[in-house]
């Protein structure tokens, strides 16, 4: 049973066409990525499946039916905007928003207690939310996410104010939690954190939905005749099967002839007496796949 | 309903564990302390408990009975001492043994003529002293009930045609009564509201609303915060009850101040019926204005459309006392806004019919539950709403997204 399924919704603000005929949906024990450009209605989106707003067209099913209060209950929601009560200790403010998800102030206090430790926060839990640094505030704000154990995970941007091992820290909770079977929706731009992470993805351009499926199958079904290669020295400058090469930071793009495959290129290679650090299918990235993907629907 | 108590808890507790909140509770209490000190001490710096001395060569007094001191007067009258001349008076005010004396005329009894001579500075209190000192002495021998009322005055009554409502003159008190309770209620109004509009206003600045409407229904979030922030209000209003009540306790120890207040239990039903619709609806239009507004500088200048109509019945305080049943008065119990004070006032000088208190009583609270109705719609309309007002004409129409 998917712990989402948007269908056909739409939403228009004023003449501004916000959220365009989108559908899809999410399973528990999955990552779901929910794509797109700044500005291309992720967060109406997002806002729609949470029951904020109601769609002008089309039905959204949470958790097996419409939004109730007691499903709320079940839900964690990292808004883009992020916000926290700035002005009481840390810890006051992580069991008042957990008690909210309808946990007992006691097993609140706890749990607070156990992932303040979890996300290196403890010595902090006494400080004001204000007197926090943005890093800290974003790993907080994560806790009352995931504090009350919640079956379907919404986050918006969660990436946002990390740093790198902060970024690893988040990656491998939302690993945990689609391992748990908890279907986790993650909205954003940053197209290179969801390749790493998402099962499935919908891409939204202007309110559309540009793409929808399973990552691996996009990324197929936009593999590019091309390989990367990385030669111990340097390449030589003719090489059958190869139109063209390309040099980029420290290895170059070789693209390949019509009816050329990597196989042959390689054996090419060989032959040469080239040798080689690296040798790869290129894939194409998401960035590349919406960029063509936008390419494509525009008018020439 | 476990959430709207859970919001209101919080609402309670982040403004009364505040620093300032617990300032701004201490502060009313010490400065009406302070003001009474300074008061009590400017009268005391001028005190002089010298004696002061008289010659009455004529003998127009006589006797020269002293006055007493009250029990508990800190104060007392001084004592008044008899010289035969003026050069032996005059003598002893240059000896400091007496502050001043007093030279009757030989006509006093006409003219009312008395001379002082003193050095220069004297007692505040001389002069009530001496006169006292006069009439006790000139009314020697004649009924002490007699002179006694004479020197306490009439205690004046004032009843209403009907004789169903009765003032006395002598409790002052219940006629300071509603000015005080108003002007707690208009504090603390402030206090409250200002609080309500400070949170919501807070929480759409800060962003904590989006996640706050994704655990709780707004029509809860928004019923949880006007009853905790009233409460909030409510508590400040019962610790400067408290210190009062402290006050009025230890105050007679030091200061005669007479009978304690002999109020009606109808009169403080009538206060409650009346002040609690009024700090509901103030406090649901300042979550309106909190959710409608971009931020809080503009949020409080709006407010003040709001809280300045309360205290209209101060502006008009004369009109209600001397005409309790004039338009004015009428006008001002039955319009919602200035009810909460303009009632409470009028009862006290007369008897109000009783549909015209079920007509202004029934008219808050009606208007007390449109406002937390409205308040909740357009909570609903702004709370997601950045950076752009709401106009009146949308909390009546639909919500977002098709929400009637």
């Amino acid at each position: 049973m998917p712990a989402i399924v948007v269908n056909q919704i739409s939403k228009n603000f004023g003449s501004l066409k916000a959220v365009n005929d989108v559908s899809f949906d999410v399973e528990p024990g999955e990552i779901f990525g929910l794509l797109g450009p700044n500005g291309a209605g992720k967060t109406t989106i997002i806002r729609i499946i949470l029951d904020i707003f109601k769609p002008d067209t089309g039905s959204v099913s949470i958790l097996n039916g419409s939004m109730t209060e007691e499903k709320k209950n079940h839900i964690g929601y990292l808004p883009e905007e992020r916000g926290l009560y700035q002005d009481i200790p840390l810890d006051r403010c992580l069991v008042y928003l957990a008690t909210l998800k309808g946990m007992e102030e006691k097993v609140a206090q706890q749990k607070v207690e156990s992932f303040l430790k979890r996300f290196d926060l403890a010595d902090a839990r006494k400080k004001k939310v204000k007197e926090l640094s943005k890093g800290m505030q974003q790993k907080a704000q994560l806790i009352t996410t995931l504090i009350h154990e919640p079956s379907l995970v919404i986050i918006d941007e969660p990436f946002s104010a990390l740093d790198p091992v902060n970024t690893q820290m988040v990656k491998d909770l939302l690993r945990d939690e689609r391992n748990k079977g908890t279907a986790v929706v993650m909205c954003t731009h940053q197209m290179h954190q969801v390749e790493e992470l998402a099962d499935r993805i919908v891409l939204i351009n202007n309110g559309k939905a540009m793409l929808y499926g399973k990552l691996q199958d996009i990324q197929s079904q936009y593999k590019s005749q091309s390989v990367v290669v990385r030669p111990v020295t340097s390449l030589p400058a003719q090489i059958n099967g190869v139109d063209e090469i390309v040099k980029q930071n420290h290895h170059y793009l070789l693209h390949l002839s019509h009816g050329a495959t990597s196989q042959q290129v390689l054996k090419s290679l060989m032959d040469s007496g080239t040798d080689l650090e690296q040798f790869e299918i290129a894939i194409p990235s998401l960035d590349e796949i919406f960029i063509q993907v936008v390419k494509e629907v525009q008018p020439a | 309903m476990r959430k709207f108590w859970l919001v209101c808890w919080h609402e309670f507790k982040r403004h009364v564990l505040r620093k300032r909140f617990i300032f701004a509770i201490l502060s009313m209490p010490l400065f009406v302390g302070v003001i009474g000190l300074v008061s009590f001490l400017s009268v005391w710096l001028q005190y002089d408990s010298t004696p002061i001395g008289y010659v009455d060569q004529f003998e127009i007094l006589k006797t020269s009975q002293q006055l007493v001191k009250e029990p508990n007067e800190l104060m007392g009258p001084v004592k008044i001492l008899k010289y035969a001349d003026e050069s032996s008076a005059k003598t002893a005010l240059e000896n400091h043994e007496i502050q001043a004396y007093n030279v009757l005329s030989e006509d006093y009894l006409d003219t009312g003529e008395v001379t002082m001579v003193s050095e220069g500075k004297t007692g505040i209190n001389i002069g009530d002293d001496f006169n006292d000192f006069l009439t006790l002495n000139l009314l020697n021998g004649k009924d002490p009930g007699a002179i006694s009322r004479l020197s306490e005055g009439s205690n004046l009554i004032i009843r209403s045609l009907d004789g169903k409502r009765e003032l006395n003159i002598e409790n002052w008190s219940f006629i300071l009564l509603p000015i005080i309770a108003g002007l707690l209620f208009v504090i603390a109004v402030n206090v409250s509201g200002g609080y309500l509009l400070q949170a919501v206003v807070e929480e759409k600045e800060n962003r904590t609303m989006e996640l706050l409407v994704t655990s709780v229904s707004p029509g809860e979030l928004m019923a949880g915060k006007i009853v905790g922030n009233l409460a909030v209000g409510l508590f400040e209003l019962l610790i400067w009850t408290v210190f009062t009540v402290i006050a009025l306790n230890i105050l007679p120890n030091f200061i005669p101040m007479g009978d304690p207040p002999d109020i009606p239990i109808s009169y403080i039903l009538l206060i409650i019926a009346t002040f609690l619709p009024g700090f509901v609806m103030i406090a649901a239009a300042m979550g309106a204005i909190g959710a409608t507004a971009t931020e809080m500088k503009e949020a409080q200048q709006v407010a003040g459309f709001f809280t300045i109509p309360i205290v209209i019945p101060y502006w008009f305080i004369t009109a209600i006392m001397f005409n309790p049943n004039g338009s004015i008065a009428v006008g001002m119990s039955l319009f919602p806004l200035t009810a909460p004070l303009a009632l409470p006032m009028r009862a006290v000088f007369t008897t109000i019919p009783i549909w015209q208190l079920i007509v202004s009583i029934s008219l808050l609270v009606l208007l007390a539950v449109f406002a937390v109705w409205l308040a909740g719609r357009v909570f609903r309309l702004g709370m997601l709403r950045y950076g752009k007002r709401i106009r009146l004409k949308e909390a009546f129409s639909k919500l977002p997204g098709g929400r009637a």
